[in-house]
């Protein structure tokens, strides 16, 4: 086993990465770009599972933590990448909120995590294992997914917006319980790839009916 | 120490005195008015060389009196009458007097010189006498209200100094800009005025007296609620005098509305009489609150800062930007006075004191480097007539002292090292350094926004002064009134030389300055900073753990020494430099035209963009005269920012006041007969009441 | 007389590399872009060239510039080599740790950026004013950023004297890497970014009216006068890089004067500044220039950055 305490340093280290990439991916245009960031976060949060295997030898997460980085860090990027390809679509263009202003929005929603999260790790006492510290972090990327879908308009991002908040959801679990059981952990994996490849169907339709992805034109339907 | 109280009697009257005698001698001269015979121009020009005579003397015994104070560190006490219902009037010089006093008396100095030769071109305009007069009774309000010691006195010589501003202000008063700042500007100070009353009656209600060291003593007997509503009060009262925002909007009108000297005044030290009340309330009367006044005052600091630094620089009247950099630096003055009242709420007295002490000695640098703009202004506004910097330009060449003088107090304001703006800075970003060890998540949230909006602040204000400077003085002429601008004279000079020299000598000297300010923090806080800080000379340090500390002595050694390194470098490595005077570069145009370059509008518009959310503003071009699309004859460019408070605050309860009075007005009918039946009703109700 | 002649020898050498590595920093950095570029580019030297031969030409003065124009580019080369003297590159500490701290560091930044932005607007023309109107607009908005992120390691070390900040991450190492320095770490990088006029803000090699920031203002230097300036900002930027290698990774700093360490320390800091050196020209070779209307939310994410660096470091704990 190696030194607990540089284990749980990496930890929250890559916690850190992983609340850096979800900002970037918050202050950039290129629909392109939120993939790749995304296939990074996705990879790093696999990273974080498998610390978590080698450090407290949680062995069931292993499985999930490869999972996530072939899924979300290989399929699905991969697949988005062939949809934008598809449909032309590089860049957001209008946003609901302006980028600065989602980039304050998301420095207030990290602070608003923490003063949630803090109760629960004060009462469990448990804040010198980093797995349980990185809950703010997880709570904070699970909004920030959420504010990613209602301040973009494209269909892309609503899909990268949803794919962030299952990456917190899925961070928080590793913090909380060590993960969740195997076969939940799969189940929401199958949900999401098929949510994933359903809505790059639609994408690809919307595009083709509207010459647009923005969700805007949605609502005259 | 018997000696150095008899000197501080002779020294007293002296300051009284001679601000007394100045504007009691120049009421005879009143009424004679400049003509053109050479004869009345001499006496006048005689008459107000005694007028500013007085005043210098006033100012410099003022200087050596609180100097003796803070180093003897023995206050100073005169009581001039015992009035019953008010407890006694008494003139009371404590540390934190004494403090203020040396700043009004410095700068009275420096503006007193100025004055020579600034007012000499009032001689054949306007009542010079008048001038003197209401000079002198300015500056000695300013300062009996720093040093008066009982409340009823206070509020008298308050409102005193706001009347002699009012007139000052109007001075001009053909220019309807000027009356209507006047104005203005005595609306706001009164509503001030009657928040202070009503602060000083609550105060008087526990203590059972109007003297300070009453209201002192009964500090522990007053009920929390009443602790905020004195608070609440004391911060819109003294606040409006120091024109924080929300309460800033007399402040851009009237000071540039002022003689330059005058503004200089008003800017330099009237100003920091509102910082004074805020501390003198704050920490002496009421002691350490709850947490949120802190919080309060650094959320009125920070966007007073921020927002002064922001509309200063959409200004080109030069003066208007300098009021605006008031703001800003009441702003940053609040930091500091808000860190201390938040620290000390949670008794961490050292941090406190760091915090007061950065608060404090931004009030000196304030002082010294705005008086110095001011003046700067005052002379360029003096040679060229003009006070938009739009129409300047080229000024170096024609006024090169006052460039000199602008240039060192720009630097000052702009906080580069090693001058005095910088030392304030440092340490309000030290003090709010220290305040990390305060386990409280509001002040942790609160210590990184500020930190940032100070250091944006400061970057914001560098940027202002290069487009000031620069416009004003740099580059090519913009119009022709700076044909026949002339260097000003003599005095003008020798006092912004003087006040550029205090601005070095605060910035070299930090350690020999703070052991002036120091016994002020210790004896409002009761903990001496020397807990935390090592001070001594042109070094100073902060001890958090591990010292850090900054010594601009050695600095601007090295820097001199590096300023060598280059010129040595350049002549050994390829001889004498070898210069050729050329036109510039203007895309291969032939004449360069003076048009060309930036104007103070076009400098600012990065930033304007960048904050449009703030400015809200709009342009309107107009182009006239089209012969072809591409060939224009005239193009006017108007360019509007909207004030959000002026909307937003102002503008609603100018018009519940409105309609206030509309229903009021229906009271007043204009017959006797009705009044004289509401005074019959009133004692009716009163003697029901009184049953 | 041992101190004495110890502290004059880790000034010099600290004066010494810092001046004559900042061009082949520099030179690294142009010759990686060529290379990334497919292109064979200039030799890594090619900056001293440059250098010596703007030395010894002639220096045009506008002739409607004054005297500031004059002493614009001892004072920005004076103030940068003062910098030199209190940032730990080599050594920590360094002798003259004690007459400045960080903070000092970025306000004399501030002098050189107001004499170089007061000659732009000096010169008379077009160009000088619209390149001091945008860096010091640019310049403003940093500044909220580089303060945060750099308060968020004066935080974890207890001081802002950069000679201490060094030495206590070097002496706790548990403290060294601490989460919220990842944030802070590319708050900074940004922020050097931004600050030394690299691309994605402003391309040091352009001279195009509407793109050029820093060039525009010193479009009128010529000879002499250029080759300070410029040598002051290839000096700007490796204090930068030294700034994040040392401030973030205090790894291999000599704290005697002895000659194993002296080597050590060399070979750690050069190993240090060209590593982020070529990282610079990777961003530079990656990114286009934004425009600069977007220059601000670029440093609006440095910002927040920084801030959550310094409210993380109280959330995961200390």
């Amino acid at each position: 086993m190696l030194n607990p305490q540089w284990i749980s340093l990496s930890i929250e280290i890559l916690a850190a990465t992983i609340l850096v990439t979800a900002f970037i991916i918050v202050s950039s245009r290129s629909l392109l770009f939120y993939v790749r960031l995304f296939a990074m976060q996705s990879i790093l949060l696999g990273a974080v599972a498998l610390l978590v295997v080698i450090g407290y030898g949680e062995t069931h997460i292993l499985i999930a933590a490869a999972l996530t980085i072939v899924v979300k860090g290989i399929v699905i990027p991969s697949a988005l990448t062939k949809v934008i390809d598809k449909i032309k679509v590089r860049k957001e263009i209008d946003f609901t909120v302006n980028i600065t202003t989602s980039l304050l929005i998301c420095a207030l929603i990290v602070i608003l995590a923490d003063s949630v999260a803090r109760p629960i790790l004060d009462q469990q006492q448990v804040s010198d294992l980093a797995v349980f510290r990185v809950l703010p972090v997880s709570i904070a990327i699970m909004m920030i997914g959420l504010f990613i879908m209602i301040a973009r308009k494209q269909a892309v991002s609503q899909i990268i917006g949803l794919l962030t908040m299952e990456n917190g959801v899925f961070l928080s679990g590793l913090s909380i319980t060590y993960g969740m059981p195997l076969i939940v952990e799969i189940g929401i994996f199958f949900d999401i790839f098929v949510a994933v490849l359903i809505l790059g169907v639609f994408v690809f339709r919307i595009n083709q009916t509207f010459d647009t992805i923005s969700t805007d034109i949605l609502r005259k339907l | 120490m018997e000696y150095s109280l008899l000197l501080n009697d002779v020294l007293f009257a002296f300051l009284i005195g001679g601000f007394s005698f100045g504007a009691g001698f120049s009421l005879f001269f009143v009424k004679q008015q400049a003509s053109n015979t050479s004869q009345q121009y001499n006496n006048l020009n005689r008459i107000k060389n005694f007028g500013f005579g007085f005043a210098v003397l006033a100012s410099i015994s003022g200087c050596f009196l609180s100097f003796l104070i803070l180093l003897t560190g023995v206050p100073y006490h005169f009581e001039i009458i015992q009035t019953l219902p008010f407890g006694v009037l008494a003139i009371h010089i404590d540390q934190l007097s004494a403090f203020f006093l040396l700043a009004i008396s410095l700068l009275g100095t420096a503006v007193s010189i100025y004055s020579f030769g600034y007012t000499k071109e009032f001689i054949q305009r306007r009542n010079i006498s008048l001038m003197i007069f209401l000079y002198n009774i300015f500056l000695l309000s300013m300062v009996l209200v720093i040093i008066s010691g009982n409340g009823v006195l206070f509020l008298i010589l308050w409102e005193m100094m706001s009347l002699t501003t009012y007139f000052l202000i109007t001075y001009e008063h053909e220019d309807s800009a000027s009356r209507k700042a006047g104005i203005l500007y005595i609306v706001m100070t009164h509503i001030g005025t009657a928040f202070l009353v009503v602060m000083f009656v609550l105060l008087a209600g526990y203590a059972q007296s109007f003297d300070f060291g009453a209201f002192r003593s009964v500090r522990d007997q007053i009920p929390d609620s009443i602790k905020t509503i004195i608070f609440l009060f004391a911060l819109i009262g003294f606040g409006i005098k120091s024109g924080v925002i929300p309460f800033h909007i007399w402040l851009p009108e009237a000071h540039p509305a002022a003689p330059s000297n005058i503004s200089a005044l008003m800017s330099g030290v009237m100003i920091k009489t509102g910082i004074y009340g805020i501390v003198r309330v704050s920490f002496d009367f009421l002691g350490p609150g709850p947490a949120w006044w802190g919080i309060l005052i650094l959320f009125i600091a920070v966007v007073s800062s921020v927002l002064g630094v922001l509309y200063a620089l959409m200004e080109h009247d030069i003066k208007r930007l300098l009021a605006f950099h008031s703001i800003e630096n009441i702003g940053i003055i609040l930091m500091g006075v808000g860190a201390a009242l938040l620290f000390s709420s949670f008794g961490y007295k050292a941090p406190a004191a760091v915090a007061l002490l950065a608060g404090l000695y931004h009030v000196m640098n304030h002082a010294m480097f705005k008086g110095l703009l001011f003046l700067g202004a005052g002379s360029v506004v003096h040679a060229t007539h003009t006070k938009n910097i739009d129409e300047l330009g080229g000024l170096a060449k024609k006024l090169p002292w006052t460039m000199l003088f602008f240039l060192i107090g720009s630097a000052a304001i702009s906080a580069l090292p090693p001058l005095n703006g910088f030392i304030s800075e440092w340490l309000t970003f030290q003090a709010l350094l220290l305040g990390f060890n305060i386990p409280d998540l509001a002040v942790k949230l609160a210590i990184p926004i500020t930190v940032a909006l100070l250091a944006l602040t400061g970057a914001l204000a560098a940027a202002c002064f290069v487009k000031a400077f620069g416009v004003t003085f740099l580059g090519l002429s913009r119009s022709s009134h700076t044909n026949d601008a002339h260097e000003s004279s003599f005095s003008m000079l020798a006092a912004m030389g003087l006040l550029s020299l205090v601005c070095i000598v605060l910035g070299i000297f930090p350690g020999t300055v703070i052991s002036f300010i120091a016994p002020v923090t210790s004896s409002l806080l009761g903990e001496n900073i020397s807990a935390l800080s090592v001070f001594n000379g042109g070094s100073i340090a902060i001890q958090q753990g591990a010292g850090n500390g900054i010594s601009p002595m050695v600095l601007i050694m090295l820097l001199g020494g590096m300023v060598l390194l280059p010129i040595v470098f350049g002549f050994a490595f390829a001889g004498k430099i070898r210069k050729r005077i050329s036109m510039i570069w203007a895309c291969g145009l032939e004449n360069v035209n003076p048009r060309l370059q930036y104007t103070a509008a076009g400098f600012s518009k990065p930033i304007r963009m960048i904050f449009s959310n703030i400015y809200r503003s709009s342009h309107e071009i107009e182009v006239s005269e089209e012969t072809s699309t591409f060939f224009k004859k005239t193009i006017r460019y108007e360019l509007k920012t909207e004030s959000i408070f002026q909307k937003y605050f102002y503008d609603p309860i100018r018009k519940i006041t409105v309609s206030g009075a509309m229903i009021v007005r229906r009271i007043q009918t204009g017959r006797i007969q009705s009044y004289l039946t509401y005074i019959f009703i009133t004692l009716i109700l009163l003697l029901l009441f009184a049953r | 007389m041992k101190e004495f002649i110890d502290t004059l020898f880790v000034f010099s050498i600290q004066l010494l590399v810092m001046l004559f590595l900042a061009p082949l920093v520099n030179g690294i950095i142009k010759k990686t872009k060529a290379r990334l570029q497919n292109r064979r580019g200039a030799s890594i030297i090619q900056p001293y060239f440059d250098l010596a031969k703007l030395l010894r030409k002639e220096v045009v003065i506008p002739v409607t510039s004054s005297w500031i124009f004059r002493v614009t580019p001892y004072i920005a080369f004076a103030s940068t080599l003062a910098i030199v003297l209190l940032v730990p590159t080599i050594f920590a500490p360094v002798p003259f740790h004690w007459v400045g701290d960080i903070i000092t560091v970025i306000y004399l930044f501030a002098i050189a950026r107001f004499f170089v932005a007061l000659a732009g607007i000096d010169a008379g023309s077009a160009f000088g004013g619209l390149g001091s109107s945008r860096e010091m607009s640019i310049a403003s908005i940093i500044e909220p950023a580089m303060m945060l992120a750099i308060f968020t390691v004066a935080v974890t070390a207890g001081s802002t004297d950069l000679s201490i900040i060094v030495n206590r991450l070097s002496t706790t190492p548990a403290s060294m890497v601490h989460p919220s320095h990842v944030l802070a770490f590319i708050g900074l990088f940004i922020v050097t970014i931004a600050e030394t006029g690299r691309i994605p803000v402003d391309n040091p090699a352009t001279h195009l009216e509407l793109t050029m920031i820093h060039e525009a203002m010193i479009l009128e230097y010529s000879g002499r006068y250029l080759a300070f300036i410029e040598w002051a900002s290839q000096i700007k930027l490796l204090i930068f890089l030294s700034l994040l290698a040392n401030m973030f990774v205090p790894i291999g700093m000599a704290a005697d004067v002895s000659s194993i360490s002296l080597i050590i320390g060399i070979a750690a800091f050069t190993i240090k500044v060209f590593v982020l050196a070529i990282i610079v020209a990777l961003i530079e070779t990656l990114n286009a220039k934004l425009r600069l209307f977007r220059v601000p939310e670029l440093l609006m994410v440095a910002f927040v950055l920084s801030l959550i660096a310094l409210i993380l470091y109280f959330i995961i704990g200390t």
